[in-house]
């Protein structure tokens, strides 16, 4: 494209130059060539100094504090996040032991209660063995001293009885002997 | 239709100045030189002003300028161009500004002219061979032997390389000259082509003229990007010597 467009126009300046006598490149003139290398080297030389000198360190500086100030920035970000990292392991930590801790409370406190269960329910079966055996005692006082009771009662009824009905009092020892022989078989059935 | 070669012509401007019988007056060149000059000199005064952390719109064009070159250095010649990084920047600023300028209507582009890039060409040249004897010493010419050649072939292989490190000057003036001359002249050429065809047959090559102005808008940037590159990569073989 280029190359053609480049020869294309060489054939239109070859045309022109047919037609008009003083058409041609004046970059061929050699009139201001040394001129216009002069003030090329002059004026580049000023641009080159000048940004070699000024602008280029001015420039660099900046971009430089740039990077630092980031660099620095991240640092600063890195530095505080491992902070936050460890501070989230001490709470961790922290949290672990406490649970720990409430579970051995709470085992221990479990074992305990179970000893003072058992021990109060020991004394209070003891307690309860004691007025059984009270309560039994009493009882066969009771039933002991109601037989003999019984037997007295008896004995006097008979002798009333046997007395009404006969008009003569029996011997005694002899009732008391019958009476008890009555209540003994009755006893045995019961 | 006006003459497309007369937008180059150069012609003196105030006083003749003649040093030792050579002219060196100030021409409409120089002026736009100047020009360029000063508009890079107020970017980059305008750029550098203000020192601030969230740069403003001109210190962030310094700055990715600044970014862009110094990119461009370390990929292709390496940190040992680190020096010579000051003259790319400004190589590649000026020629850029002044593509760029030559882009205005009415205006005088001074890299469309031989003297100018043969200059500079010729400055890179005889820079870049006086710098590679100065680091290598003789075995500069190492860079004309390439390794790994048969030696039936290493006579053949020599004189083409140095004819092409030879025309290495010419290829890169030429280049830059040749694209900023053409590019101009086919403005010039279509925009004479709106005028001579008028209202009714005027449209094509006026929107002809409005493509090819962007297209020399990215051919002024890539110019001047094309020249500092190769001047890096010579720079490169004369610091690192790598055949």
């Amino acid at each position: 494209m280029k190359k053609f467009s480049i020869t294309f126009v060489f054939l239109l300046l070859l045309g022109k130059q047919t037609i008009a006598a003083e058409a041609g490149m004046p970059q061929l003139d050699p009139e201001y060539w040394a001129s216009q290398a002069f003030w090329l080297i002059l004026i580049f030389a000023s641009i080159y100094l000048l940004i070699d000198k000024i602008f280029i360190p001015k420039i660099k500086s900046n971009i430089d504090m740039r990077e630092d100030k980031i660099r620095k920035d991240l640092e600063e970000a890195k530095n505080f996040k491992e902070e936050a990292e460890k501070k989230l392991k001490n709470y961790q930590d922290l949290i672990q032991v406490a649970k720990n801790d409430a579970k051995k409370i709470i085992s221990e406190s479990r074992i305990k209660l179970n000893e003072d269960i058992q021990t109060k329910k020991d004394e209070i079966q003891k307690k309860i063995d004691q007025e059984t055996k009270d309560a039994d005692n009493e009882i066969k006082k009771f039933k002991s001293d109601s037989l003999k009771k019984v037997g007295s009662i008896s004995e006097e009824m008979v002798s009333e009885v046997i007395k009404d009905i006969f008009g003569e009092e029996l011997n005694k020892s002899s009732i008391k002997a019958a009476v008890s022989e009555t209540l003994k078989e009755k006893n045995k059935n019961i | 239709m006006a003459n497309p070669m007369h937008q180059f012509k150069v012609h003196k401007i105030g006083p003749e100045i003649e040093i030792s019988g050579i002219n060196l007056s100030f021409t409409n060149s120089s002026l736009f030189m100047v020009i360029s000059a000063v508009l890079i000199i107020t970017l980059l005064l305008l750029g550098t002003r203000e020192k601030k952390m969230i740069p403003g719109k001109l210190q962030l064009i310094s700055e990715m300028l600044y970014n862009f070159i110094s990119k461009m250095i370390s990929d292709t010649a390496g940190k040992k161009a680190k020096p010579y990084f000051p003259f790319i920047f400004s190589l590649f600023v000026f020629i850029l500004f002044c593509n760029m300028v030559g882009m205005l209507p009415y205006s005088f582009t001074v890299t469309s002219h031989i003297i100018v890039t043969l200059t500079f060409a010729m400055f890179i040249f005889i820079g870049v061979t006086v710098l590679g004897f100065i680091i290598h010493g003789f075995k500069y010419l190492k860079i004309f032997v390439p390794s790994g050649v048969p030696l039936v072939l290493l006579p053949i292989i020599s004189i083409i390389e140095i004819i092409s490190y030879l025309s290495r000057p010419v290829s890169l003036s030429v280049r830059l000259f040749a694209n900023m001359m053409a590019g101009h002249t086919m403005l010039k050429v279509f925009g004479g082509f709106v005028v001579s065809l008028g209202l009714i047959g005027g449209w094509l090559p006026l929107s002809f003229s409005v493509a090819l102005t962007g297209l020399e808008i990215l051919v002024a940037f890539l110019q001047a990007y094309v020249f500092a590159i190769l001047t890096c990569i010579y720079l490169n073989d004369a610091l690192n010597l790598h055949h």
